[in-house]
């Protein structure tokens, strides 16, 4: 069989002349350095007209929330700060983000126990994963998924609306095993952070190219943003058609069926939506940089592309809500990178044996070392308001297991770094003695504007001294 | 009961019905299914319970299970109401202990035949509520396809392979497949990729229009040397990569340099970076116009570890002896490049010419640089009187645009009517191809847009549908006397396809579906799909999911820490090490004269060390294949030659290439290809569970897992998997301290799990499965000792059986336990033939595959013929309400006259 390769242009351009495609595209300016955020951001913004104080900071900046998550806990002793307030030292795990200690704080005391064993038993990674940004518990099975809206979702049904992509899912995880996942639950748990409902996860996307020409358009700079605003055109003859069908296809389904088929229509109403929002927005933003090449050899490497693409996405205002999964929790790659050649998960159950958690502290602080460069990144980006970019956003950085060698889901390791546009109080370690998770979260989307949140997860109350 | 008029092809009527003339259990309970249903049925379970059932609990399992005591968190007696009695979790699991023997323990009274099959029939009977004259075939979610499937039935219904695993994320898996109805779901992400899909695979093979830019191509390898200059002398010694060991260590003398002259690879020609040379190769045009010429560069090299290849070159491109393109190159591999031209000619000959001149001075060749060029296309010429018909016009458009809208409108529906029945898998109803006409129209009547775009447009929508995109199936009507109706002729030719084939049905199936002849001709399309060439897909999607053969590919292993658990190194050795890190520790100027002693003398025996490597045994990517393909073939042979299930476990052959043996270490195969070798009679191997695939995937990156491998062995041989762990399991450090710990072998490690009767209850199933495969290292490799330790695998079953080594544990599984295997594959099978998990309703289908597997000698013909015949997957579940309207009562559209072509067949 032939093995055809798709030509870089579609079939509607090859009708023009060649001369001519020539001359549009000039005739289109469509060669757009990425500007400065001071001449771009303000027009996207008034363009969409956001009620006052939504993802926007008091001083007119988009205001933006991140997730990033790191599997298998990390070692108690060595990632909590000595001290305490703004008087704290930081720890060896977290040492990396010393240069911007000013920028986050570090953050104890915050439980998810709904990532508990109690009557379901084993499972702690699919739990600590599902329950992270979800806080609900699980339902047990391998089949019959349910599990809850996640808190990016939550509020990126607000204030997603003010950008092309109301959010992006993120993650390193290309493979997925072939057998069971942990313990008889779904491996969708483990492998999703994002939900959109309780039983839509929302795939994230591991390839960088593809994340890039998803955000940006395919093709080389200056051609992206025609090419993505032609893809959009011939959609839209497509979506009627395939409405009328589904619609039909609806009327014959029975109710487990159709279920089933409204995913299918959830994601063909975001199309939509995206299309009207082109109008809205005009050109797509032509970053002037070459696409990355697809998913990189190490895992170091991967993860650093990443940051770079969910940094690139937060400066162009792509979107203001996104969720990283640096790996899926029970993650058990070796990590020879750092000469820790031994699984992160065997080596995390290390039965106080000190080689394996000197181990484990070396891959907790190389997980932070990333992290700290994405952070300087955000840093050195200036927004509208003269701030950094790092000052308009907040970011929760953590593991939904505590100590994994015990299996434990209180007082989770978490960071919360940016000034969330000087909403947060940065430069402390903050103890908050054993509360739910969810209800940081809560205040987090009142932050940005998502405020008729009654309860969210297992949240007990809005959380104070954030 | 009165039995009823069954339709044709339900395999129910295959055993005996009379009580007294059920099977006698060759060493597997075969249950009669008919049994005292007639019994039963007629009174309150719950009073049969009382009567009938309960006297054979409490005399083996109330000791455990009843009056107060609840071992394992289940009790057998505590039901007041009937409703209380019904549950199917509880009875299921009770059934399956039974059945395989791990209920009553096997130092208990054991349960005899006559009384097991008693409890087996009520629980199907009252508890299950089966009737196995009408067997539920239970439902199953619709399902999209995975990305398998997707690329396979775009391949197969457009041509085009689209590698849908660059492009789509994974498909999440439930009950260890990728098929699962309930697990696979479309997220916003995905539905965007799939009308991107759709957009790229319609560009792809359509043509644009009736005419398009010609195109040529001139492939790298046409080029020849026009002349080499050789302005510096070629010396005779051979490349060596500069200075062994560290890389900043300076070269010594001038770095050695060659220069390798042009060489073709495949349809291009490389040319190395350090060599002047120039290449030329002419084309001929016919007409006068202007021409677009594009250049398809790829820089390649051949990768070293941590050196580099500094050297550069320029490439100059000329078109009839004038310079188009001059460029330098550093180390780029991996880029595509292409460069545009656009060229003025006259009709006659053209001449495209590359030069390389290397650049600066010559430095170290580590990397051997070169520059592929791939081709030189020619496109044109430009103007629309020249263009040309497309390549693959006619098998798109078979006929010529009619000029009048209406006959055009006609002449797309017959296209589009074609695909779309092919694409949704069923006839293309009236008002569907109308609709895509429609679309078609609202495209080709833009003004400067061609008929053939209009259609292009409309196929996209096709693919975007969610009747191509998910599976949905039609049911017939019932007939007399049925309670759940048959999937329709074109719902059945699709489950036949995408089990065996996992893509769309092909002509052959569509023609007996239209003809209302497939369910007829069934056994003979089975063997058709079997034998067809495609049913690869089955075997290796099947066994990679299964069997975990998959996995072999990506599985990470550290290959010194798997060596050094056979080679432990010396204490010395270790001496040296623990020295070094101490004394680099300390700061240099703190360190004492002896320090820097030791320091030295440690670096000497790490340097003596480094330069007397030893080849350590690594699992490359062609190994790994190897070992793919190993069980591939198995299961393929056992497959194709009907042979006995069981050789799955145990059996004196198996599938290797001289790569493979040699890693086994067994003699005498040579060459890459994989045959069937016959194994030396003491042989270990044979089976699935001493293949490599199995053995690595089933490990850790530094060494075996015992546990592993045993839960690997309960789970998909035995089908008797072990529950979760419980909460609160206490840490293993409670059980010994750190120090002792340390010194013991992974057999004893574990044995500390035999002594906390909380682990003791799991760990006993499962580790003396594992440990039995202890002689097989993390790669799979044969070895009698772990870190100086000699190893022992012999052990005991849950069940009592004493095995010495992993030979008998292999007969046992294959004969005692015989029963236990068919279950499992059947269920599996099952499992990936209907996309949805067994329960408890199927137990009745299962038991008759077992027991026909059972008297056909564990033939898979059997198996597999009797899935396909089974309720299960001839029928649905009839719905509780009715839907509006049904698949099939949509009017197909008129077919067309006689197709003189096959659409979009490959």
């Amino acid at each position: 069989m032939k093995k055809l390769t798709a030509p870089a242009v579609s079939a509607a351009e090859q009708h023009f002349n060649a001369m001519d495609r020539r001359h549009f595209l000039r005739g289109l300016g469509a060669c757009i350095a990425l500007p400065s955020l001071a001449s771009l951001v303000p027009s996207r913004v008034l363009a969409a007209e956001a009620p006052q104080g939504l993802a926007t900071t008091a001083t007119g900046a988009p205001l933006r929330t991140a997730f990033v998550y790191f599997p298998n806990g990390a070692i108690p002793a060595t990632w909590w700060p000595t001290g305490g307030g703004a008087d704290f030292k930081l720890s060896p795990t977290l040492e990396p983000l010393a240069a911007l200690r000013n920028r986050l704080q570090v953050v104890g005391g915050l439980d998810h126990l709904n990532a508990r064993a109690g009557a379901d038993g084993g499972g702690d990674h699919a739990r600590g994963n599902g329950v992270f940004l979800t806080g609900v518990r699980l339902n047990k099975s391998a089949t019959d998924i349910r599990a809850g809206i996640s808190i990016d979702q939550a509020i990126a049904n607000k204030v997603g609306h003010l950008t092309r992509f109301p959010s992006l899912e993120l993650s390193c995880e290309t493979e997925r095993r072939s057998g069971n996942c942990d313990s008889g639950y779904a491996c969708a748990y483990q492998f999703n952070l994002a939900w959109r409902s309780a039983t839509t996860p929302m795939a994230p996307e591991s390839n960088p190219r593809l994340l890039f020409e998803r955000m940006f358009g395919a093709g080389a700079h200056g051609a992206r943003a025609e090419n993505a605003q032609r893809r959009m055109q011939a959609r839209r003859s497509v979506l009627d058609f395939v409405n009328e069908d589904t619609r039909l296809m609806q009327r014959r389904l029975d109710t487990t069926d159709r279920e089933k088929l409204d995913q299918y229509l959830t994601g063909i109403r975001d199309v939509e939506v995206r299309i009207q929002k082109a109008e809205q927005f005009g050109p797509n933003i032509d970053p002037n940089q070459p696409t990355p090449n697809g998913v990189p050899q190490s895992h170091g490497e991967h993860i650093a592309l990443m940051y770079d693409l969910l940094a690139l996405a937060f400066k162009t205002d792509t979107t203001r809500v996104a969720t990283f999964a640096l790996a899926h929790d029970g993650d058990n790659r070796s990590h020879s990178e750092i000469g820790v050649v031994e699984g992160h998960h065997d080596l995390s159950h290390h039965q106080n044996n000190q080689e394996r958690i000197d181990k484990i502290s070396k891959i907790d602080r190389w997980y932070a070392e990333r992290f700290a460069k994405f952070l300087q990144q955000l840093e050195e980006a200036r927004d509208i308001d003269g701030n950094s970019v790092l000052h308009n956003t907040r970011i929760v950085y953590g593991s939904g297991n505590a100590d994994a060698n015990r299996h434990s889901h209180d007082n989770l390791p978490v960071v919360l770094a940016g000034g969330g546009g000087g909403l947060l109080q940065t430069g402390r370690y903050v103890q908050h003695g054993g509360k739910p998770m969810s209800n940081l979260f809560l205040t987090l989307a009142d932050q940005a504007g998502a405020t008729d949140l009654e309860r969210f997860g297992d949240s007990t109350g809005r959380l104070g001294n954030v | 009961m009165v039995p009823r008029t069954n339709p044709p092809f339900t395999p129910l009527t295959l055993l005996p019905s009379s009580y007294a003339a059920r099977a006698r259990a060759v060493g597997v309970l075969v249950f009669s299914w008919v049994l005292p249903a007639a019994a039963f049925a007629a009174e309150d379970a719950l009073v049969t319970f009382k009567r009938e059932i309960q006297p054979i609990l409490n005399q083996y399992c109330y000791d455990c299970h009843g009056a107060g005591v609840a071992k394992g968190g289940v009790t057998l007696d505590q039901f007041s109401t009937t409703a209380e009695l019904k549950d199917h979790k509880l009875w299921l699991r009770a059934l399956n202990n039974v059945r395989s023997k791990i209920m009553p323990p096997a130092d208990e009274a054991h349960l005899p035949p006559a009384e097991a099959e008693k409890l087996a029939s009520w629980i199907k009977r009252q508890v299950f509520e089966l009737d196995p004259a009408v067997p539920d075939p239970g439902r199953v979610t619709v399902r999209r396809l995975n990305r398998t499937e997707y690329r396979n039935t775009i391949r197969d219904l457009t041509g085009m392979d689209f590698d849908t695993k660059k492009e789509f994320p994974a498909d999440d898996s439930g009950h260890g497949f990728d098929n699962i109805g309930d697990v696979l779901t479309v997220s916003p992400m995905l539905l965007e990729k799939y009308l991107d899909a759709a957009q790229t695979i319609v560009t792809t093979i359509m043509p644009p229009g009736p005419t398009e830019i010609a195109e040529r191509s001139v492939a790298g390898r046409r080029f020849a040397v026009v002349e080499s200059k050789k302005t510096v002398p070629l010396t005779a010694t051979d490349l060596t990569p500069a200075a062994s060991g560290s890389s900043d260590a300076p070269a010594e003398s001038a770095p050695i340099v060659k220069r390798p002259a042009p060489e073709t690879s495949g349809e291009g020609l490389e040319l190395s970076y350090y060599t002047p040379v120039v290449v030329a190769a002419t084309h001929r045009v016919a007409h006068a116009g202007k021409y677009e010429v594009v250049l398809d560069l790829r820089p390649v090299e051949r990768f070293v570890d941590n050196q580099f290849d500094t050297n550069q070159c320029r490439l100059i491109f000329s078109v009839d002896g004038e310079k188009r393109f001059e460029r330098e190159f550093a180390r780029m591999s991996g880029k595509s490049l292409s460069f545009r031209f656009d060229c003025d000619w006259q009709p006659g000959e053209h001449t495209f010419t590359c030069e390389i001149q290397p650049v600066g001075a010559d430095r170290p060749q580590v990397r051997q640089l070169r520059m592929r060029i791939n081709a030189v296309a020619v496109r044109g010429p430009l103007a629309k009187e020249h263009w040309v018909t497309p390549k693959d016009y006619g098998r798109f458009f078979p006929r010529a645009v009619p000029a009048d809208l209406a006959d055009r409108r006609i002449y797309a529906g017959e296209i589009l009517g074609r695909f779309a029945t092919r694409a949704f898998r069923r006839p293309a109803d009236e008002a569907t191809v109308k609709r895509l006409v429609t679309l078609a129209e609202s495209v080709f009547t833009l003004p400067d847009t061609t008929f053939e775009a209009g259609i292009a447009q409309a196929m996209v929508a096709v693919l975007a549908s969610p009747r191509f995109i998910f599976r949905e199936e039609g049911v017939e009507p019932l007939r007399a006397g049925q309670t759940h109706p048959f999937i329709d002729e074109y719902a059945l030719a699709s489950r036949l396809s995408y089990f065996f084939w996992s893509t769309m049905p092909d002509d052959e199936l569509f023609r007996l579906a239209r003809e209302n002849q497939l369910r007829a001709s069934l056994a003979g399309q089975v063997t058709r799909l079997l034998t067809h060439e495609r049913s690869g897909e089955f075997v290796r999607n099947f066994t990679g999911q299964w069997l975990q053969a998959r996995d072999i590919t990506t599985v990470v292993l550290d290959d010194n820490a798997i060596y050094q658990r056979e080679h432990p190194p010396s204490k010395a050795s270790l001496e040296s090490r623990a020295t070094f890190r101490r004394v680099s520790a300390i700061p240099e100027a703190q360190r004492s004269p002896e320090d820097v002693a030791a320091l030295a003398e440690a670096r000497k025996a790490s340097g003596d060390r480094r330069s007397r490597p030893t080849m350590v045994p690594t699992l490359s990517s062609k190994l790994r294949q190897s070992m793919q393909e190993e069980t591939e073939m198995l299961f393929e042979h056992l497959l194709k030659e009907d042979r006995p299930l069981t050789e799955l476990i145990d059996t004196r052959y198996t599938f290797l290439n001289e790569e493979l043996a040699k890693h086994y270490g067994i003699e005498g195969v040579t060459g890459r290809a994989m045959r069937k070798v016959t194994l030396p009679p003491d042989s270990p191997r044979g089976g699935v569970l001493t293949m490599g695939s199995v053995l690595a995937v089933t490990s850790n990156p530094t060494r075996t897992s015992p546990v592993k491998r045993g839960v690997f062995i309960l789970d998909s041989i035995l089908g008797t998997p072990a529950a979760p762990p419980p909460p609160n399991i206490p840490s293993l450090e409670d059980a010994a301290s750190p120090e002792k710990l340390r010194s013991m072998t992974l057999r004893e490690n574990m044995a500390l799990h035999a002594t906390n009767p909380l682990c003791a209850s799991c760990h006993s199933r499962m580790d003396p499965l594992g440990l039995a495969l202890e002689n097989f290292n993390a790669m799979g490799q044969w070895r009698t000792a772990e870190m100086n330790q000699p190893i022992e695998s012999a052990g005991k079953l849950i069940t009592g059986e004493k095995f010495a080594d992993i030979r008998e544990l292999k007969r046992i599984l294959a004969t005692a336990h015989r029963g236990d295997f068919y279950r499992c594959v059947s269920e599996k099978l099952l499992t990936y033939a209907l996309g949805r998990g067994t329960e408890y309703y199927d137990t009745d289908t299962l038991d008759q595959l077992v027991a026909k597997l059972e008297a056909a000698e564990g033939r898979p013909s059997v198996l597999i013929r009797g899935i396909v015949e089974s309720a299960s997957f001839q029928q649905r579940r009839r719905p509780p309400s009715a839907a509006t309207t049904s698949l099939t009562q949509v009017t197909p559209a008129a077919p067309a006259a006689a197709a003189r072509h096959t659409l979009f067949s490959p």
